[in-house]
């Protein structure tokens, strides 16, 4: 009915539509050029092969996290209150993974052999090892976002047999929880292990990438699905969200950003004491060098820092735009961390010359058609998220609020 | 309750059927592409003299013609480095065939596989392009073709007629130690290193044969005896790769 009433009126909805159609309709016509051209309209080259799109495609990843640790607070501790949270983690997740395959599918020079990693196994490769987990966890991201299609009006009126179905997938979410939990611990870590195994690039080469990126992972994937939450029941009021949910999760985040920083700063200066040919230029470069700003304020005072002192003294954290914005922080500071990872190894490489070991100086900025590609698969991600909010009520927290048993206030945001 | 029960029954099911097609699909594919090292009785090696290697280009040439290179693409590119005395002191780098590549063990698809005589081949109709592999080679090795090869090749007739296929667009390409020149004549009965229809094409172009190549089993063959008698060293040993490129360095006095 609402949805009537707003037919006519140019509402927010529109402008947001038309813009972020717009950059997918760039992205598109984009994404037909690479296609055609191939990678020849990048630039990247034979000593940064990965650039823009595989720190798209990583932090997407790391964004979707809160699919996987959400279900497993629900269904494996039986916290069941956050269910409706998970719902939209959830949901989240399946548009974040999209977002990276959509990426990586462009960044691959031979695109249609996408399909090559689930047939030809190198058991040996993190990379294979990742490839085989995004798969599975995709399938199982769809499993668990069919009970959220199953309760859209329009399928129950139409497909009530069908809808009945897909609603019916939520009695596998235990099952589909620990699949998750398992595939996602796997692959969230070896993301980093991707990069932490080459030895030909020194800053990459050591063990630490895989327990930062899967800290981070857990900490920015639960801040986006907060943060989408929050800014969703702020544009439309007729979402009901539980604010007591959201602030003891942004609570957890805040200690989760504790171990992530304490684990960042161990990782950053062990590698400190001694000269080390290239890793100790690269971690210049991220310390002092090109990357400094990003690691510095991106990363750790704005990604880290403040956050954590909004998210974790309770005065702050219970200012709803407060914590917004120390959310949408933890979501940038994730990002920069993706960048800096997959620069810094790139950006710095160590000769073969036998006489001098010595680090050598490359440069990456990424092509026009790179940004709009990128850009046009972001604003999918956002556009799907927001129409799933407006016809799939991937936000709903009026759904157990009568199982809950100590009826915490259910605040129906306005304004 | 029982209808409840049947569908998670019926979701085990889906998932054994799943796995059980995953399964047959890794049995119905071919077995591993990678061969075990040494089966083969030859193990191939080359061998690089600094002391007489003058920069000139020759084996880059010759590469780029009989294996059909892209202009932008080298596999074997002869770097300029040092200077000993006032004689300038070059490096040649194909390929290094390493025993453990890194390149091999990251590949997703194991469209870089080893031969059982050592070498490091390409299954260029495998490769998705991920360029991992370029990620994973210390010695940049490795090129990735960024755009499409259609003009003629500048290099033929000049340097010699194509071998092998030309790489498509959007795969990433190295030295394959001219293993077409190999098999062909080791079937024609030749000695690799020896005949030169047998040899890579870089060692039969080294005009001042600062480039050997043959068989580190056969204790008589030219690689063997120069491994024994002069001091030598391969690059970047530090990472364990063991690479199958040697190299002897420059010295001040230059014999032969």
């Amino acid at each position: 009915m609402k949805l009537l009433r707003n037919r006519f009126e140019f509402s927010a909805f529109h402008f947001w539509f038309i813009i972020l159609s717009v950059f997918i309709v760039a992205g598109v016509v984009a994404g037909v050029i690479i296609f055609r051209e191939g990678l020849q309209v990048t630039n990247l080259t034979d000593l940064v092969p990965w650039g823009l799109w595989i720190t798209i495609d990583l932090s997407a990843i790391a964004l979707s996290a809160g699919a996987f640790s959400l279900c497993a607070v629900v269904y494996l501790l039986g916290l069941k209150q956050y269910q409706p949270v998970a719902r939209t983690a959830t949901f989240i997740g399946l548009l974040g993974y999209s977002v990276a395959m959509l990426c990586l599918l462009m960044d691959l020079g031979q695109p249609l052999r996408a399909w090559h990693g689930f047939v030809y196994w190198n058991t040996h490769s993190v990379l294979w090892e990742v490839t085989m987990c995004v798969g599975l966890y995709f399938t199982v991201l769809l499993l668990e976002t069919m009970p959220i299609i199953g309760d859209y009006k329009w399928m129950r009126k139409y497909f009530p047999g069908m809808a009945g179905r897909l609603s019916f997938v939520t009695h596998y979410a235990p099952f589909l929880a620990i699949a998750g939990l398992g595939l996602s611990m796997l692959h969230q870590s070896s993301l980093g292990a991707t990069y932490g195994v080459i030895k030909a690039r020194p800053i990459w080469y050591r063990p630490d990438l895989s327990v930062l990126f899967i800290i981070s992972a857990v900490a920015g994937g639960i801040s986006l699905t907060l943060l989408a939450t929050m800014l969703s029941a702020r544009f439309y009021p007729r979402i009901k969200v539980n604010d007591h949910l959201l602030e003891r999760l942004a609570f957890v985040v805040g200690w989760v950003l504790v171990g992530y920083l304490y684990f960042r700063f161990w990782d950053g200066f062990a590698m400190t004491y001694t000269y080390q040919p290239g890793k100790t230029e690269g971690l210049q470069m991220i310390t002092t060098g090109v990357l400094a700003f990003n690691f510095w304020i991106g990363e750790i005072l704005l990604g880290i820092v403040i956050p954590i002192i909004i998210l974790l003294v309770a005065r702050f954290r219970e200012n709803p735009l407060l914590r917004m914005v120390a959310l949408a922080l933890v979501v940038g500071g994730v990002v920069a961390y993706r960048w800096d990872v997959n620069l810094a190894g790139q950006l710095i490489t160590l000769t073969y010359l036998p006489q001098e070991i010595a680090a050598r100086y490359t440069a990456y900025v990424p092509s026009m058609i790179e940004a709009i590609y990128g850009a046009g698969v972001v604003a999918f991600g956002i556009l799907a998220f927001i129409l799933g909010v407006r016809y799939l009520n991937v936000i709903d927290h009026g759904v157990v609020e009568e199982e809950v048993q100590e009826a915490p206030q259910v605040v129906a945001a306005t304004d | 309750m029982t209808e409840k029960t049947i569908g998670r029954r019926d979701f085990l099911k889906v998932l054994a059927l799943g796995t059980a097609t995953a399964t047959g699909f890794r049995i119905a594919r071919k077995t591993a592409a990678s061969e075990p090292t040494g089966s083969s009785p030859h193990q191939w090696a080359m061998v690089i003299d600094q002391a007489k290697c003058t920069g000139c280009e020759s084996c880059n040439l010759a590469c780029k013609a009989h294996n059909d290179v892209p202009p932008d693409i080298s596999w074997n590119c002869v770097i300029e480095t040092e200077s000993v005395g006032n004689r300038k002191v070059f490096l040649p780098r194909p390929c290094m065939h390493c025993e453990h590549a890194p390149c091999v063990e990251v590949c997703p698809v194991g469209a870089s596989y080893y031969r059982s005589d050592g070498i490091v081949m390409m299954d260029y109709d495998r490769c998705i392009g991920c360029r991992y592999c370029e990620v994973a080679c210390p010695y940049n090795a490795r090129a990735f073709n960024w755009k499409d090869f259609d003009e003629p090749n500048p290099t033929v007739p000049t340097w010699g007629q194509p071998e092998v296929e030309r790489r498509e667009r959007g795969v990433v390409e190295k030295c394959s130690f001219c293993y077409q020149r190999i098999d062909r004549g080791l079937s024609l009965g030749l000695t690799p290193g020896v005949d030169e229809e047998a040899t890579p094409a870089c060692v039969v172009a080294c005009r001042v044969g600062a480039r050997v190549f043959g068989d580190l089993n056969d204790e008589n063959s030219e690689v063997s005896q120069l491994l024994r008698e002069n001091p030598h060293y391969r690059l970047r040993e530090d990472l364990g790769t063991g690479p199958r490129v040697y190299y002897l360095p420059a010295r001040e006095e230059v014999e032969g």
